[in-house]
């Protein structure tokens, strides 16, 4: 909504002013509550990003919980997560626990996080591991500018209720992902569903195609954590709170069904 | 709630108590009518210069305390005993006039024509008698506005606005700085009815609420009712905003028109067939699109420009009055209004429409100095439409609505004790839901979404004003309410009540109870007035809205009838009220349904209003002290919570002093509690799966826990007249927020960063302002 202040930029530009000054706004006290990020990938080993939730003006350094004790059940097993900060080069993200164990789940089995502290803090969370939705299709095309938009396409079973996000990258994961959607099945359900572009790849692109399966669970905890954010600084916008996938704390726990494919633009 | 299963028994129950309570009534009046010798005094009060029926002007007899106002077709009716009385008419900006009349023994018609008060520009004075009439009236909560007063008070940009006039009264709140947007005891924008000749507008806002689409040389009068609603209104909650359109000038033909700083306007009216046929053609556009296309074309060659899109509104209103006979009147009215909002590039082409059409065709009859009906077929219609074209792809978004009224009312002039309204309406109408279409030349992609419903709501009602005695006057009433949509009827029955009591000559007490239902929503979760906003309507899952209100009020005139003090106490109980929840998508949706949250709310409070109207000073106080609260089980942890428009004070000061026969002052100042509103009060850092930035994303806690400062601001205005060879002419010069007071809109908290690691060092929280002062000037002209 934010953009329909655009609408008043004719008049805005007739007054010209300076119309915003920093104000000094009391904040009521706020008890940090553990946040969870931990995210499940075929074959990889388990690791959890433990952290805590700050007053807005405090210091930008998330606090970690070095105390928290962090374990993942599956099939009667209880993995425990040690305190290792450290970072994941491949997905360019930092840990606070890990183990050496891998995830090796098939769809369908359920896993389970429990995270507590020695403030007698708990967080659960359970997540269901889903199969991989296959791209079935990649093309492009080109303008008279040399230009290309992208098609990816799949094909969606009307029998489940699925979620998606799709993401492009330039040339590596490493960097923050050039286009991305988020879906319901209402707008997919049993239909080829193509995400496309605009025009903005040239001949020798190198695009990494992600399509994630992803649960209900993830997709809430997406859209909510984008409200949340752009209700921030929007004066139309409601408040919006964030949808948890995790009880007891904030944050999210799933898994990553991801099929993945690199392509590299090309003139027919 | 009703299920269809139980809709026939139910209308039937309905049919039943209504008509007995008709019965009822009919028969204590027929026995009243067997004891009273009276016989009807009836006719139409008009303006002597051009013949325009005068709507809301006092008709009495004093030495009988008899007196009614005129209706919206200027017709008034009294029931007299036999003999000579002095007929005494008033209306503002008109000179008093009295004539002796004799009552025989049939029923008679005296058309009044009154002389205004000085031959140029009326606008500048406000007088007449009108404060005796508010004393007198059995309606209670009812603010009355022409567009003459409106025209005289500063207004931003220079452009009047009745909306925004209508705003400094008491009980009637903005939504925000700017805003046209009427708050109404508590109630939500979407929760006015709003008429334009009787037909609904359903978006009555320019430029997301910053101007209103009423023309204030189109419009005549406007009603705007808060409380104590009369029978034949239904189908809103919080208030019913009545408009009425200039009916043209009978005379001789009239241009009138006004350039001003973002918009000009300009109006003609005249007679066609004199005594038989006249018109009006209005027509209002802003002018700021040409200003920022020519800055565009000076920066054509500046890589660093960003172009400014497009941006202008227009509106245009007509208005045909023809008298067949003298019995008859028939009137055809219009209304078209558009904005548009276009952006225009070589590879990104976006085009954003909205507005408003309406057309009524409406037949008085008077069948008798007792009886008149009028009876009218309308349609109205409320679109947007967003187009957007990006290379190959284009994008459409639609929603609108579409609505064709029949309507008819009956007034019933009994006896000199009872007049009886009746009537009923029907309305069929037509939802498209965000109609979504989405496609590439090469139709690799077509995608589209939306819904269509229709849906009819039906009204009936039947209401007494009922003279006890001179000291005690009843209005009472009932409408039996009911739509269907998708197979599923809800009805409802909508009792009305007001009583006076005047404790003497200068002071009356009022108390009025008001039943109102809701059918169909405002998809809106913005709190502002945005063209994106849709109707739409009760379903199985949707419930209809209700309220209940009930209102009490003393009146004292006082100063040899120069002022007039009056204390309005409300409170009002909203049930199945609406919201969405977190994160609702409203915009592209086939399951909006499953986005609404349902509630309950509550407003109550005090309202003083001390008003003068004589003199070459007048103007009023408003002071209002209120609460306003709603409670949903899924929002705010089902704590109830305040809207972002409970404001606990609000007050306004209005004053105009008359210098001379050429110049006038004016000054309105306003002050509020700052509007309730939401900060996050923590928040947590999240990287995401893939090489993300980590960003902080935001902890909500209580809604609406935070205040914005106060609002408070200070318009001053100069109305100097010209003495054009022809006709009156006048330049308005007007100072929007006079003192700069930087008004806060709203907070947001910023992230800062460190310039050249680009990492994030701190927050702080900013407040921006909309308007500083904003001088302005109008050229307004008549010949």
């Amino acid at each position: 909504m934010k953009r329909f202040l655009y609408l008043a930029l004719p008049l805005f530009s007739i007054v010209g002013c300076n119309m915003e000054k920093e104000i000094e706004i009391v904040l009521p006290p706020h008890e940090p509550q553990l946040v969870v990020e931990c995210y499940l990938e075929q074959g990889r080993p388990f690791q959890a990003t433990i952290l805590e939730t700050s007053s807005y003006f405090d210091a930008p350094t998330p606090p970690i919980v070095p105390d928290a004790e962090v374990y993942i059940t599956f099939r009667d097993k209880r993995v425990k997560l040690t305190y290792r900060p450290g970072f994941n080069n491949r997905t360019n993200s930092y840990y606070t626990h890990s183990s050496y164990a891998k995830m090796y789940g098939k769809p369908g089995e359920v896993y389970g996080i429990e995270v507590t502290d020695s403030k007698g803090r708990k967080v659960t969370g359970f997540t269901t591991i889903l199969p991989k939705v296959p791209i079935s299709k990649v093309e492009w095309k080109f303008n008279n500018k040399d230009k290309a938009y992208l098609l990816t396409t799949f094909q969606d079973d009307p029998n489940i209720r699925n979620f998606y996000r799709y993401m492009t990258h330039r040339d590596s994961l490493q960097r923050g992902s050039q286009r991305e959607f988020t879906t319901n099945d209402e707008l997919t359900n049993g239909k080829e569903t193509s995400y496309g572009s605009a025009y903005d790849y040239e001949e020798g692109d190198t695009l990494i195609l992600s399509l994630f399966n992803i649960e209900e669970q993830y997709y809430e905890f997406l859209r909510s954590a984008e409200d949340a954010k752009n209700s921030n600084g929007n004066p139309f916008a409601q408040p919006a709170k964030v949808r948890s996938s995790v009880q007891g704390g904030l944050g999210i726990f799933t898994n990553l069904a991801v099929d993945r494919d690199t392509v590299i633009i090309a003139k027919p | 709630m009703y299920n269809f299963a139980h809709y026939d028994q139910t209308i039937v129950c309905m049919l039943f108590y209504f008509c007995r309570f008709f019965l009822f009534f009919v028969l204590i009046s027929l026995s009243l009518t067997g004891y009273s010798q009276n016989f009807g005094v009836s006719g139409i009060v008009r303006s002597a210069a051009d013949n325009e029926a005068l709507i809301g002007a006092t008709v009495s007899v004093p030495q009988l305390r008899i007196g009614t106002t005129t209706d919206a077709k200027g017709f008034y009716s009294l029931s007299l005993p036999a003999g000579t009385h002095e007929l005494q008419t008033t209306y503002i900006g008109f000179l008093p006039a009295t004539q002796t009349i004799t009552v025989t023994t049939s029923a008679q018609t005296i058309n009044i024509s009154l002389q205004a008060t000085e031959n140029q520009l009326r606008e500048v004075v406000i007088e007449g008698n009108s404060l005796q009439r508010k004393l007198t009236d059995n309606r209670m909560s009812v603010e009355q506005l022409s567009s003459v007063e409106a025209k005289l008070l500063p207004a931003l940009f220079g452009e009047v606005d009745l909306i925004k006039t209508l705003q400094l009264k008491p009980g009637v709140q903005s939504g925000g700085e700017g805003s046209s947007g009427l708050y109404v005891r508590g109630g939500g924008p979407d929760q006015n009815l709003v008429l334009l000749d009787d037909a609904v507008i359903y978006n009555p806002s320019h430029l997301f609420g910053f101007f209103s689409v009423f023309n204030p040389d189109a419009v005549r009068n406007v009603e705007l009712y808060k409380g104590g609603f009369p029978a034949q209104f239904g189908g809103r909650l919080s208030s019913v905003l009545d408009v009425r359109m200039n009916q043209g000038n009978n005379e001789k033909l009239r241009t009138s028109g006004g350039i001003g700083l973002i918009s000009s306007r300009l109006s003609l009216d005249g007679p066609i067939v004199k005594d038989k046929l006249t018109f009006l053609v209005s027509g209002r556009r802003t002018y700021v699109d040409t200003f920022t296309r020519v800055l565009n074309k000076m920066n054509e060659d500046n890589k660093e420009y960003s172009p400014i899109p497009d941006y202008y509104f227009y509106d245009f209103n007509a208005r045909l009055n023809y008298k067949p006979t003298p019995n008859d009147e028939i009137t055809l009215s219009g209304y078209f209004g558009r904005d548009f909002f276009t952006f225009d590039d070589a590879d990104f082409n976006f085009s954003f429409d909205w507005g408003n059409t309406m057309g009524v065709l409406n037949w008085r009859h008077d069948y008798n100095s007792r009886l008149v009906s009028n009876t009218s077929v309308s349609a109205t219609g409320y679109q947007y439409n967003i187009q957007n074209q990006i290379d190959v792809f284009s994008f459409n978004l639609l929603s609108d609505v579409k609505d064709i009224t029949l309507k008819t009312d009956y007034i019933w002039t009994l006896n000199d004790k009872h007049s009886i309204k009746f009537g009923a309406q029907a309305t069929d109408h037509r939802f498209t839901v965000g109609r979504l279409n989405f496609k590439s030349d090469d139709a690799n992609q077509n995608f589209s979404a939306g819904n269509n419903y229709k849906a009819s709501e039906f009204g009936a009602y039947i209401s007494d004003d009922f003279t006890v005695n001179p000291l005690l006057s009843l209005n009472y009433g009932l409408r039996v309410s009911g739509f269907n949509s998708q197979g599923k009827t809800y009805a409802a029955l909508e009792p009305r009540a007001a009583a006076r009591y005047s404790l003497s000559d200068k002071t009356s007490v009022k108390a009025s109870y008001a039943s109102m239902m809701q059918y169909i929503h405002l998809v809106a979760n913005s709190g502002a007035s945005l063209p994106t906003d849709i109707w739409f309507p009760s379903t199985p899952r949707v419930k209809p809205q209700r309220s209940q209100q009930v209102a009490a009020g003393i009146s004292h005139l006082f100063g040899d009838g120069k002022y007039l003090v009056t204390n309005e106490t409300y409170y009002k109980w909203m049930h199945r009220q609406i919201d969405f929840r977190d994160g609702a998508n409203l915009f592209v949706n086939d399951s909006l349904e499953n986005e609404f949250l349902f509630g309950k709310g509550e407003s109550y409070g005090n309202e003083i209003y001390f008003e003068k109207i004589k003199g070459r000073t007048t103007g009023w106080i408003g002071y209002t002290l209120s609460w306003t609260y709603r409670q949903f089980d899924e929002i705010n942890e089902g704590r109830r919570f305040p809207t972002r428009y409970d404001r606990r004070h609000d007050m306004s000061l209005v004053l105009l002093h008359k210098l001379n026969k050429r110049l006038s002052l004016t000054g309105a100042f306003v002050y509020g509690t700052g509007n309730a509103f939401s900060l996050p009060v923590a928040r947590f850092a999240f990287q995401d799966v893939q090489g993300e930035e980590p960003s902080y994303v935001p902890i909500y806690e209580d809604r609406n826990s935070f205040r914005l400062d106060a609002f408070h601001r200070l318009d001053l205005g100069v109305v100097w007249k010209l003495k054009p060879k022809r006709g009156e002419a006048d330049l308005t010069f007007n100072a929007y927020n006079a003192y700069n007071r930087r008004n806060p809109y709203f907070v947001y908290f910023e992230q800062l960063k460190d310039e050249e690691e680009n990492q994030t060092i701190g927050f702080r929280a900013k407040q921006v302002s909309l308007f500083p002062v904003i001088p302005s000037v109008t050229y307004n002209f008549r010949f």
